[in-house]
């Protein structure tokens, strides 16, 4: 993409944001994730769904699909933990944005980018612990998901959701999900949603709109 | 303030929001904004992420499908705008008849692409697309082509064609067309009776390749075990299994099927137990948590033997079933004949407990074989042997070896033993081919697969490199009833249609030597391939975007999905269809044939069909679609509906279950003597192997036969300690997909190597190792788990060679390492491989540009 960069407009947002007291957004609604770590077979459609959804050269990775096993042989273990942008309910990125071109969405949480005042300078990046800024070195923007927020506007699920093969993966009201009410295919019989699996940084962090079925090696027990 | 009402009652019906709950969130909604207000920017952005960027309801939807060869075939819609495809989605139940968006039942579910599929546009506009025809300027092999108009590059087809059948006969043209990625009913590439086999067979010029590399152990198992290669059910009906015993099956790479994967979970959730046979801790292990059991490869058929003792010894056996479905299976089962027969006086009984040979095949000789404890050879028997329905499903993967046949044949003989086939919840897999699909809309008839020698299809460089000195069971020739029975071919040129068989086949080195022998070679493709590389003429054939056709599953599903032309053909790109047909008026104009060859190949097309193939193309398939799947298969929906839904999904009256029918009316088995043969009629009765496509003797029960080199073996092991098993990956179709960057990004072209195997050697993962045998030798980076077997290694096949100087292939391509041995009933050995291995300081190259990248991305913004 060809991005023509108009200084003024940047300026004025960076003089905006020094003025402005970062106030959480709290979203009528907050949209989040759900993911099956035991059932995903790990087939990454999503990831490449996702890549071709939004155009993306080799390099940026929205979506990111991890591998994780353990064990000693032959008594070993398996599974996958699935994560794009956590759309997080404090999250790190937007403060740390110079021009504020990260925002966070009031209708349903969506944390998004404003292409045309990021000026590339990945602080967001360094800042959330979950990996979501991707930099694109083409464009020199970062770039992440924004949970398909035209296919939101349309009435329909993200692309990585639409993808998933094994439909362990989906989108809904986090509150939902946490408690169990929100009708999915990715919570199966007798599974309970956790917010934190092995290895992840602390939920209390940010507090991310993502929960996990999470395979019986690879949960946390939750602080809360 | 309209908008946003519409906007909250999209979201909350896609996503099962109920009333109650959206009218809260609609007023909190309108709070939060007030509170925000004058603050940050949290009203709707202007500007997103990705900005250009048309969203899909501003572009047109295509419905059409994906059409690599692998065992799946899903629906893609492609997102287009003007004549570029900006994006693919898949099924998302909009499309079928009574669809709506989010439809996705057991019945009628949705039919979701997988990785490969989804990353279609990387192959359409990928740099290494060919778009004009080229000949050959450098060496066969150098890459050097020029660009020359499709008149001269068909006249030299033509001209060479008809020189070399003059000077050579009959057989001098080898047909190596293969699945490639133009599986449809009209425009089909394929092995045996497709385009290419249907135009050089009407020449009068062709030598056909008939062992299947995928799967020629199964198919041939299943042809002499039930007489046919419909052995399989549907994938809805693994739901009902209680136990799934999946013996080298690893569906999360291969998917195999609409929703094969998907169908389990269900079967896990409903309580079925799980078992994985395998050298690999499988991602289908781990997502199904099974039982996993590591194997030595190619050993199967002894464990399954083992197997066979236990329940035999504990006479678990389902001895009713026996009786009345089965031949040869014990004394009581054996045919009055089979005494005086040359071949087939022992049954399958005598042998497990060890009458003639004093060999009792228990689970402890098993053990020493196939690395497996007696006791879990035990635990599995029992398990299986009681638990009802239980499926053994014996994949494709353990037959891709010396005498694979028998390993597919052994599991056929528990299938029968333990009464689980014909019954829900049950398998006779094997090959698994189920619902039958109407395959053929080209023109069907006499002329369709004509050949003149039939070869064991990796037999060729042999034959080309050792010709004359070759016998015909060396060639693995198919017997005929002429004069041209057990005559050799001598074949001078290669046609390839949507094949890589020069990397796909085993011993590419072999095939490297006899390529250069050649007076023709020709590739007809849609990207430049290791192949085409090796050509003298490339013919560019475009993607199945770019013309007209019907997908059909051939593996698992039931379903047609229709593939319209999205975009017209990229270059001076034509279809198989086109090529073939204007070569046939050519030739037949050289010939004095005049047009006749060009109307006779092609019947419902004129000459024309060059210039303006669409009119053509759809009455071939309106045709197909109203005569055959109208009629036989009591569709309703007329063609023009079935157009305008792109998808067609069949409602079955029951779950489809290979042998059902047999089981329960008692209609007899296709084989000779109607039962399922343990005891094969066929091969009892043969005493001349010689004059047999077999070539060499092959027992008529299930028998363990040592192959040819394994980490049982005595001496070879001690120059190559490492069995190399060479899988299919997830991120490829065979080679196809090698040359997608972002395919590239999700999974490494890798060694897998356990834990402690890796430490001996010094490798830790991410390490470059250098892989060889006699054979040849590669280089691949390391990964190191402990979720291999030790003593076993892995490398996925289909990566597109890449050699330096010293003839060591860069890209890891492990056919630089098989051997072009067949077995007699045609298995491939692919995954007899004894290797050994080092770490190196010589680069691995990942793809053959690693900075080339497809265009797609670039038509997915700025448009």
């Amino acid at each position: 993409m060809s991005k023509e960069i108009d200084k003024a407009k940047i300026k004025a947002a960076v003089k905006r944001r020094k003025r402005e007291t970062y106030k959480p957004v709290v979203p009528a609604t907050q949209l989040g994730f759900i993911h099956h770590n035991v059932d995903c077979i790990g087939c990454r459609a999503c990831e490449i769904a996702c890549k071709d959804k939004n155009g993306l050269a080799p390099g940026p990775r929205f979506r990111r699909v991890s591998y994780i096993e353990g064990g000693v042989y032959p008594d070993v273990y398996a599974y996958k933990v699935n994560m794009s942008c956590n759309h997080c309910a404090q999250p790190a990125c937007l403060p740390t944005c110079p021009t504020g071109a990260i925002f966070k969405r009031a209708s349903d949480g969506i944390v998004d980018i404003d292409s045309t005042l990021c000026i590339g300078c990945r602080r967001c990046e360094a800042a959330c612990p979950y990996g979501a800024p991707q930099f694109d070195p083409g464009d020199n923007l970062i770039k992440k998901c924004n949970m398909c927020v035209d296919e939101i506007d349309a009435g329909r699920k993200p692309y990585c959701v639409m993808a998933c093969m094994m439909r362990v993966l989906d989108i809904g009201p986090i509150d939902e999900i946490s408690d169990g009410s929100f009708q999915t295919t990715a919570i199966g019989p007798g599974d309970m949603p956790v917010k934190q699996v092995k290895n992840m940084a602390d939920p209390e962090l940010t507090k991310p709109s993502i929960r996990f079925i999470a395979h019986s090696k690879g949960g946390v027990q939750s602080k809360q | 303030m309209s908008d946003d009402n519409d906007f909250n009652k999209l979201i909350a019906s896609s996503l099962n929001m109920g009333r109650r709950t959206f009218l809260k969130s609609s007023a909190a909604g309108a709070a939060a904004l007030t509170a925000g207000g004058g603050l940050l920017k949290t009203d709707k952005a202007e500007a997103q992420t990705y900005e250009p960027y048309p969203t899909d309801n501003q572009m047109e939807t295509v419905v059409t499908s994906c059409a690599h060869n692998c065992g799946s075939r899903h629906m893609l819609v492609a997102h287009k705008k003007n004549d570029v495809i900006v994006r693919l989605s898949s099924d998302d139940g909009r499309y079928q008849r009574d669809g709506c968006y989010g439809k996705d039942t057991d019945e009628e579910p949705q039919l979701r692409a997988c990785l490969r599929g989804r990353a279609y546009r990387e192959r359409i506009y990928c740099p290494e697309r060919l778009l004009y025809p080229m000949l050959r300027v450098g060496k066969r092999g150098e890459g050097k082509f020029k660009r020359v108009s499709w008149d001269e590059a068909l006249d030299f087809v033509a001209k060479k064609l008809i020189d070399i059948k003059e000077k050579y006969g009959s057989q001098a043209i080898l047909d190596q067309s293969y699945a490639g990625s133009s599986y449809g009913v009209l425009h089909k590439s394929d092995q045996i009776d497709g385009l290419q086999g249907r135009f050089l067979g009407m020449f009068a010029c062709r030598t056909s390749s008939w062992s299947v590399p995928s799967y020629q152990a199964t198919t041939t198992s299943s042809k002499w075990t039930f007489g046919t290669i419909e052995d399989g059910n549907e994938d809805d009906t693994f739901a009902h299994s209680k136990l799934m015993i999946m013996w080298g099956w690893n569906p999360a790479y291969t998917f195999h099927g609409g929703n094969t994967v998907y169908y389990m979970r269900k079967a896990k959730q409903n309580g079925c137990k799980f078992v994985v046979i395998d050298p690999l801790y499988t991602d289908t292990a781990a997502t199904y948590d099974a039982w996993w059991i590591p194997i030595k490869p190619n050993t199967d058929a002894a464990m399954l033997a083992g197997m066979a003792h236990y329940i035999f010894d504990n006479n678990l056996q389902d001895q009713a079933f026996i009786d009345k479905f089965v031949q040869g299976m014990d004394a009581g089962t054996m045919p009055d004949w089979a005494t005086d027969s040359p071949n087939g006086k022992e049954n399958f009984k005598d042998y497990i407990l060890g009458k003639n040979d004093g060999q009792p095949k228990t689970p402890e000789w098993a053990e020493k074989i196939c690395g497996v404890k007696a006791a879990d050879i035990k635990k599995l028997a029992d398990m299986y042997a009681t638990t009802k329905p239980a499926a053994l499903k014996a994949c494709w993967g353990p037959g891709r070896t010396d005498y694979g046949e028998q390993y597919n044949r052994m599991a056929a003989a528990l299938q029968a033993m333990t009464g689980n086939i014909g019954m829900l919840g049950g398998s006779a897999e094997g090959v698994g081919k189920a619902w039958h699909a109407e395959g053929a809309a080209y023109p069907y008839d006499q002329y369709s697969n004509i050949w003149f020698s039939s070869i064991k299809s990796d037999r060729w460089a042999y034959i080309v490199n050792n010709y004359p000195n070759v016998a015909r069971e060396e060639a693995g020739l198919w017997p005929r009833q002429d004069n041209l029975d057990g005559v050799v071919p001598n074949i001078r040129g290669i046609f390839w249609q949507g094949s890589n068989w020069l990397n796909q086949l085993t011993n590419i080195n072999a095939e490297m030597d006899a390529i250069q022998k050649l007076d023709l070679v020709v590739c007809l493709d849609q990207t430049i391939t290791t192949s085409g590389l090796f050509a003298d003429v490339l013919l560019p054939i475009c993607t199945h975007f770019e013309r007209h056709d019907v997908a059909l599953p051939w593996y698992k599903g039931h379903y047609y999905i229709h593939r319209p032309k999205v975009i017209e053909p990229l270059g001076e790109s034509k279809t198989d269809f086109q090529v073939f047909t204007e070569l046939a008026y050519r030739v037949g104009n050289m010939t004095g044939m005049g047009d006749k060859f060009g109307e006779v190949y092609n019947t419902k097309a004129t000459r024309d069909y060059w210039n303006n193939p669409d009119p053509v193309d759809e009455d071939y398939l309106r045709t197909w679609w109203e005569d055959r799947v109208m009629q036989h298969q009591h569709v309703e929906m007329p063609w023009v509906e079935f157009k305008k839904h792109g998808v067609y999904k069949m409602k079955l009256d029951r779950p489809h279950v290979g042998f059902q029918d047999q089981i329960e009316k008692g209609i007899p088995f296709q084989t000779p003597s109607g039962k399922i043969e343990i005891l094969c009629d066929e091969l009892a009765r043969i005493s001349d192997w010689k004059k047999t496509k077999y070539g060499y003797h092959i027992p008529s029960i299930p028998k363990w036969i040592e192959p040819f080199e394994s980490l049982n073996h005595p001496t070879k092991t001690k120059k190559h300690p490492y069995h190399l098993i060479t899988p299919h990956p997830r991120h490829r179709t065979h080679s196809i997909f090698n040359n997608s960057a972002i395919l590239r990004e999700t999974y490494d072209q890798e060694i897998t190597i356990n834990t402690s195997d890796a430490k001996k050697l010094g490798i830790t993962t991410g390490d470059k190792v250098e892989v060889w045998n006699d054979r040849g030798r590669l280089v691949v980076p390391a990964y190191v788990t402990q979720r291999c077997m030790p003593g076993v290694v892995s490398i996925p096949e289909g990566a597109w060679i890449d050699l330096d100087k010293n003839g060591i292939d860069r890209a890891g391509n492990p056919n630089m390492l098989t051997a072009d041995t067949p077995s007699p009933a045609g298995s491939f050995a692919y995954n007899t491989i004894l290797v050994n291995l080092r770490k190196t300081d010589l680069q691995h190259r990942a793809g053959w540009d690693e900075t080339s990248v497809s265009r797609s991305h670039v038509f997915g913004r700025d448009i």
